[in-house]
């Protein structure tokens, strides 16, 4: 069930990045209930796969996870932002992101799991869901810059024509970073009581990811409130702080290799 | 039964003469009564900037010539209408108006104004349109539509006006609401602005060199007038720039509205510089969220999307055509049936009247005598009219009927209107 649900979202995901992907090769953009339908068709069955992985044990089902996410956020910024080149980046993620967790392997440890509460799932959940609108926020922005260069360099070819106004992208950025930060923050909060409320004991790699991200996301989040920065260095500021986290997850997952644990 | 199309257009004619060939929607009823008093039994006149065309149902010979002589007369004296104009028949002159109605025929091609000006012609006309036209309008319509949402005609913004509007919507949002100042006074700033209005843009200010021009153009789209000096200041709270004075350097520099500019916080500021030479220092495109478009890169915008436009020509050629045959088989066969009606009773009266003259000359015959020969004129028409009927509600059903019914009408001299 879990392995079917997710090659069937696999092939929803693949043909909605096809889809999203058709008219920068000069084809003819597919009608926008099929840019809706089709990803929406994926979430389903995904959603019902990652239903069976809770509690979200090890990298697969995390990656899984994160991978809904981002399916999740295309549709949205499709029906609420007609942004549907954030297909572009979202479609190929969550499609590989998925493929990457059935390679690994997607079922569960069957050894018993100390500290797999309802809270230590809540905490994982929003904490994936903060990182998955960093990284809608890394999108937003990219192709903000994407579009500012080609507005700016007078080159009116497909990233003009098919990317969205440079105003609406700022504006998606800026909701992802405002939603997202309080999100990172639930997450790292649910940690802290898990770690302590709980009594479970939590590695130092998972300590020092969460606070970054929670930190780096209170920067971008500072800079757009607080110091008004918006446009260009907006965008800048959050491809910086999600480089930062993936980097420090690589770079902290090197030092724990393996699968059973996402961190 | 007949349908013809008269008129000039961009490419028949120079500006000169469509300006005077255009009609109100006021002068087009009195316009159709002369002609179709020439003898047409309707008439639709289709007149924009770009063409005046007079669509009409079964004209008779003298109608084209009452045409041109109506249209001479917007020219002045020696001068005729006919050497600027083209006529159309039958499937062509369908075929002309589906390529009217989906862009094919505009100067901007799939310019997406047409279609609302054929419904307009449509309208005014309606009352002297009678049912072939209201029938053929009626499709034409359906056919731009058509073309509009299955091939890619209409996508894109084909003209410099337009393409202000698709680089400004790459910058914001939305254009509704947004504030727009304009500079200067010249033709295309203004057709611009009216593009940018269209679409929600409050112009706000009008500056100009002399403060009387800016004055009066202020006073057409609500905003307020201000001399050139006064404007720059007011790049700080804009969010389009519209220029086109005739300065012959540039007015718009760097010194003058890079303070201004700096006091935006980031927003992003759209400057439309469609003056030649241009008024804005390439320089100002340097400053942080400014956009800067001059003429050039309105027209390359615009050239792009006309280039795509052309590879969907074969594909909207092709519904025009497809949708050319469907009407005209319901057009040949809405002639079948009256234009039979009328070959039956012509050759019903000929028996008629050559049974009369055959039995007057045998008077001997007996009246059993008399009525078989009249069933013998009766059955000898009926063996000859059925092979014609036969092959001419045929041709009808597919579509082929009126070259046969043409050649009926002249071969037996069918004059009598057939009540289409």
């Amino acid at each position: 069930m879990v392995f079917t649900t997710h090659l069937v979202a696999l092939g929803l995901y693949a043909l909605a990045t096809v889809l999203v992907l058709a008219p920068f090769a000069g084809l003819r953009p597919a009608p926008r209930g099929l840019l809706l339908g089709v990803p929406i068709a994926g979430i389903v069955a995904h959603g019902l796969g990652v239903a069976r992985l809770i509690p979200f044990m090890g990298v697969a089902p995390t990656l899984s996870l994160l991978a809904l996410f981002l399916a999740l956020f295309q549709v949205a910024s499709e029906a609420a932002f007609r942004a549907s080149a954030v297909g572009v980046f979202t479609g190929p993620l969550a499609t590989g992101l998925i493929g990457l967790a059935l390679l690994i392997g997607l079922v569960p440890d069957a050894s018993p799991v100390v500290g797999r509460s309802p809270w230590s799932i809540l905490h994982i959940t929003i904490s994936i869901l903060g990182l998955a609108m960093l990284a809608l926020a890394f999108i937003a922005a990219a192709l903000y810059l994407l579009q500012f260069r080609a507005l700016k360099a007078k080159r009116f070819g497909q990233v003009f024509r098919l990317f969205p106004p440079l105003e609406r992208l700022d504006q998606l950025n800026h909701l992802s970073l405002v939603v997202g930060f309080p999100t990172v923050t639930l997450g790292v909060l649910l940690g802290f009581g898990v770690r302590y409320a709980g009594g479970v004991s939590v590695d130092a790699a998972q300590v020092v990811w969460g606070m970054l991200m929670w930190l780096v996301l209170g920067w971008a989040v500072g800079v757009r409130v607080v110091r008004h920065w918006a446009g260009r260095r907006a965008a800048f500021a959050s491809i910086a702080s999600f480089a930062a986290v993936l980097l420090v997850y690589l770079a902290l997952k090197l030092t724990t290799p393996g699968t059973e644990r996402f961190l | 039964m007949s349908i013809t199309v008269l008129g000039v257009n961009h490419r028949t004619a120079p500006l000169e003469v469509r300006e005077r060939f255009a009609h109100t929607a006021g002068e087009v009823p009195q316009s159709l009564a002369r002609v179709l008093a020439a003898g047409a039994r309707g008439g639709v006149l289709l007149s924009t900037c770009n063409r005046t065309e007079f669509y009409l149902a079964e004209p008779e010979d003298a109608v084209p010539e009452a045409v041109w002589t109506l249209l001479s007369e917007r020219l002045g004296v020696g001068r005729s209408a006919s050497e600027y104009g083209y006529i159309q028949r039958d499937r062509d002159a369908v075929r002309h108006l589906y390529r009217v109605s989906a862009g094919l025929d505009s100067m901007i091609l799939g310019e997406p104004q047409i279609q609302g000006q054929v419904r307009d012609a449509w309208d005014v006309s309606k009352a002297q349109a009678g049912p072939v036209l209201h029938r053929l309008f009626q499709s034409a319509l359906l056919v731009g539509a058509r073309v509009r949402s299955e091939t890619g005609l209409a996508t894109g913004a084909a003209s410099a006006p337009s393409a202000a509007v698709a680089v400004a919507g790459k910058i914001f949002t939305q254009l509704a609401g947004r504030s727009a100042l304009i500079l200067g006074a010249g033709d295309i700033a203004e057709l611009a602005a009216t593009c940018l209005v269209s679409e929600g843009v409050r112009v706000t200010l009008v500056a100009n060199r002399t403060y009387e021009r800016a004055k009066a153009i202020a006073e057409e789209l609500g905003a307020r007038a201000l001399t050139l000096d006064e404007a720059w200041d007011h790049f700080g709270d804009c969010d389009i720039v519209l220029s086109s004075t005739a300065a012959p350097h540039a007015v718009v520099t760097w010194d003058r509205v890079a303070p201004a500019i700096g006091r935006r916080g980031g927003r992003p500021l759209c400057i439309l510089d469609l003056a030649v030479p241009r008024d804005v220092e390439p320089a100002v495109a340097q400053l942080e969220n400014v956009f800067l478009y001059d003429l050039d890169d309105l027209q390359a915008v615009a050239a792009h999307a006309a280039a795509e436009r052309r590879d969907d020509i074969p594909a909207a050629e092709r519904i025009v055509t497809e949708e050319v045959e469907r009407f005209w088989g319901w057009y040949g066969g809405l002639a079948v049936v009256p234009v039979l009606r009328e070959f039956r009773e012509r050759l019903e009266a000929v028996r008629a009247a050559e049974l009369e003259r055959t039995l007057r000359r045998l008077p001997h015959l007996s009246a059993e005598d008399r009525a078989q020969i009249e069933y013998f004129s009766q059955a000898l028409l009926n063996k000859f009219l059925h092979q014609p009927t036969v092959a001419l509600k045929e041709a009808a059903r597919a579509g082929r009927g009126y070259g046969l019914l043409d050649a009926l009408k002249r071969l037996f001299g069918l004059e009598r209107r057939d009540g289409t």
